[in-house]
């Protein structure tokens, strides 16, 4: 017997070696790299990378300019990053849930939520793209709505302004990424039996209760997954500031992967870009270490 | 308690007819089932009268408040659902405390108020124990009990049960057929049962409405719709197995009325003296299978028939006979509760049939002529 699960393990070696290897070289050895040009400094190995990305006060660069506060940004691309989520997670999250709700008896809902999945499927460049004429003070939607309605002081090109350039792309993220929250949502409330909310409806629920009783806690298990992702992709975001505002004006919207590539493709300095890229790395494992906790709590 | 009542009730689904002129009276205290095959618009009827669907046109009364349009939480109603329906993320405790939780200023309750309520119906359905666990932790027979508690623990006016023990085993069903029926004499609520099983049907209801494509054919007792069919298609969806349909025409022998059928002749009537006698001259002799004795012996009225298949089911026996062996093969079953003889397939039998049971329908229109 244990002669037979011996060979079957042999075997299942023998298959994983070239996908293995794979990964090997392609992931896992870049990884090693990164983390070890990190150390290299001109004089050997040391920790001198970290510790001038970190204490760097260049606002382009900075990771945390927290001095003389309260004022606009900027603040640094970490504390950008971190106010990002702060606003980006629950407002995605919670408004696609609420619309996946909401959309659930509308006539036409796949034509909207295919329309609300259009900010994603578009390349994250053109995103920005968008996102900076969003926020045009002549061709703007924002800006002139502004206008309307009185807000004379955020009638302006959000982007060209540092106390309004973080918040325009915050904003604008909210509109790309929320169709992943809702056809997330959307599918995990199709897939509830049609009768949870007919009974809870006889059983006397308003269709406010219905959402915060039954369709918010069944549906945990998407939301958990929304929340992740997002906070990883609110880590992880480039692409969008690149296009939109390239971190400026004076620094009021980098982020940490704008300060690593500035690092990097700038000023050709690959062992802080490298520092910066080990410390957004770390940060990201902590939604997935969330993830992977749950994941196997579930079993 | 209360009664309900449906003033000729449709309602369409785009060009289909789901439920189709339907009125009904269901009275207070009583057990009352729709019975139909799938698709017969009984689910949709018990939704109409929830209130989780609107009718096209008709009224829906419950104690002779117009409820047509009311939301179901507005009817004082309570549903058990096929697959119960109960939160996943709650536990027992708090899915049968839901409803109550809900309207807990309206009824002015106190968390202990809903905790004792809770515990009552609970006992009552012997659920006590299970109170702390979760609807995943459960049996279906469990799950089954604690769907009828949070039904219960309103008091509500009109109990609607949507099939809710066809998720069950056969045994476990058996079990609570009777316990159900039970429960709602004890307790005298107005129950309106929807169910595709006519042996439920006849052991639980006060009164049964049989339905089919969309229509209310008949109302009655189980001994009503069971021995006086109004219609063939009652007669053949009901019974285990159900009526022997057989095909005849009636003919005219100078002034006597010949009943012509595959196998055998009778003078007409058969049994009963029929009111009218249908336009076509067609009939359909409806013959429940255990109103038929077999003989090895001819008999004078006997028919000759021979053995198909003989089916032994412990208590009883059914034979399947083809009664017209020289012509079409016109197949009847008959249910024999004692055999005092062996009988097995290829023999030759007699049928004698008890003619006072047996059912004449219009071949036209199905509706029974007696």
């Amino acid at each position: 017997m244990s002669k037979k699960i011996n060979i079957k393990k042999r075997y299942l070696a023998l298959f994983l070696i070239p996908g293995f290897t794979l990964v090997a070289i392609f992931v896992i050895s870049p990884i090693i790299g990164t983390f070890i040009i990190s150390f290299e400094t001109p004089s050997g190995f040391g920790l001198s990378n970290y510790y001038s990305v970190i204490t760097q006060t260049s606002p382009t660069k900075a990771l945390v300019l927290l001095n003389d506060m309260p004022r606009p940004p900027p603040w640094g691309a970490l504390i950008h990053n971190l106010v990002w989520t702060a606003i980006h997670l629950p407002t995605t999250t919670f408004l696609g849930l609420v619309l996946a709700y909401l959309l659930r008896r509308v006539y036409g809902r796949s034509i909207v939520k295919s329309i609300m999945f259009i900010g994603m499927v578009i390349p994250m460049v053109v995103g920005g793209l968008i996102i900076r004429f969003m926020f045009d003070k002549f061709i703007g939607i924002v800006p002139n709505l502004c206008g309307l309605i009185g807000l004379t002081w955020l009638d302006k090109s959000w982007t060209s302004y540092p106390d309004t350039a973080l918040l325009a792309l915050i904003i604008g993220s909210v509109w790309l990424w929320t169709g992943f929250s809702l056809t997330i949502h959307a599918a995990a409330i199709d897939s509830l039996p049609k009768t949870y909310i007919e009974a809870a409806k006889i059983d006397g629920a308003s269709d406010w209760q219905i959402f915060w009783k039954i369709i918010v806690p069944s549906v945990r298990a998407a939301t958990l997954t929304v929340i992740v992702m997002t906070m990883l992709w609110d880590l992880k975001i480039f692409d969008i500031v690149y296009a939109a505002t390239k971190g400026g004006p004076g620094g009021a919207s980098t982020v940490l992967a704008f300060v690593m590539w500035l690092y990097f493709a700038l000023d050709l300095d690959y062992g802080k870009a490298a520092a910066v890229a080990v410390i957004l790395t770390l940060l990201t494992l902590i939604p997935a270490a969330i993830y992977i906790r749950q994941v196997m709590k579930r079993g | 308690m209360a009664s309900v009542r449906l003033e000729s009730v449709v309602k369409r689904f785009g060009k289909v007819v789901a439920v189709n002129n339907v009125s009904l009276e269901i009275r207070d205290k009583e057990f009352f089932i729709l019975l139909g095959p799938s698709g017969c618009g009984k689910t949709t009827t018990l939704r109409l009268i929830a209130g989780l669907e609107y009718p096209d046109s008709g009224r829906i009364y419950i104690d002779d408040r117009d409820v047509t349009f009311l939301e179901p939480k507005d009817r004082d109603i309570a549903m058990v659902f096929q697959n119960y329906a109960l939160y996943p993320h709650m536990t027992v405790f708090q899915n049968i405390a839901f409803p109550l939780l809900l309207r807990r200023k309206k009824l002015g309750l106190t968390k202990d108020d809903i905790k004792k309520r809770v515990l009552e119906v609970a006992r009552l359905l012997r659920i006590e124990e299970l109170l702390h666990r979760k609807p995943g932790q459960l049996s279906g027979g469990q799950q089954q009990r604690v769907a009828l508690a949070r039904a219960l623990i309103r008091r509500p006016k009109v109990w609607l049960m949507d099939e809710p023990l066809s998720n069950l085993d056969a045994l476990l069903r058996l079990v609570m057929r009777a316990e159900l029926k039970r429960l709602q004499k004890e307790l005298g609520i107005t129950t309106i049962y929807v169910t595709h099983d006519q042996a439920e049907a006849l052991s639980m209801a006060d009164r049964i409405a049989v339905m089919n494509k969309g229509r209310v054919i008949q109302v009655g007792t189980p001994d009503e719709v069971y021995l006086k069919p109004k219609h063939v298609f009652v007669g053949t969806f009901i019974g285990a197995p159900p009526m022997n349909v057989v095909k005849c025409k009636i003919e005219d022998h100078d002034g006597r009325l010949i009943l012509s059928c595959p196998g055998f002749e009778r003078e007409f009537p058969p049994g009963i003296t029929p009111k009218k006698l249908p336009r076509t001259k067609e009939v359909v002799l409806g013959i429940r299978p255990e109103f038929i004795e077999v003989t090895d012996k001819p008999e004078p009225g006997t028919i000759k028939g021979k053995i198909l298949v003989v089916e032994p089911l412990g208590s009883e026996t059914i034979l399947n006979i083809n009664i017209n062996p020289e012509g079409e093969e016109t197949i009847i079953k008959a249910k024999l509760p004692k055999l005092t003889k062996k009988y097995s397939a290829g023999e030759t039998i007699y049928l004698k049939i008890d003619w006072s049971k047996v059912a004449v329908f219009d071949a036209e229109t199905g509706f029974a002529l007696t």
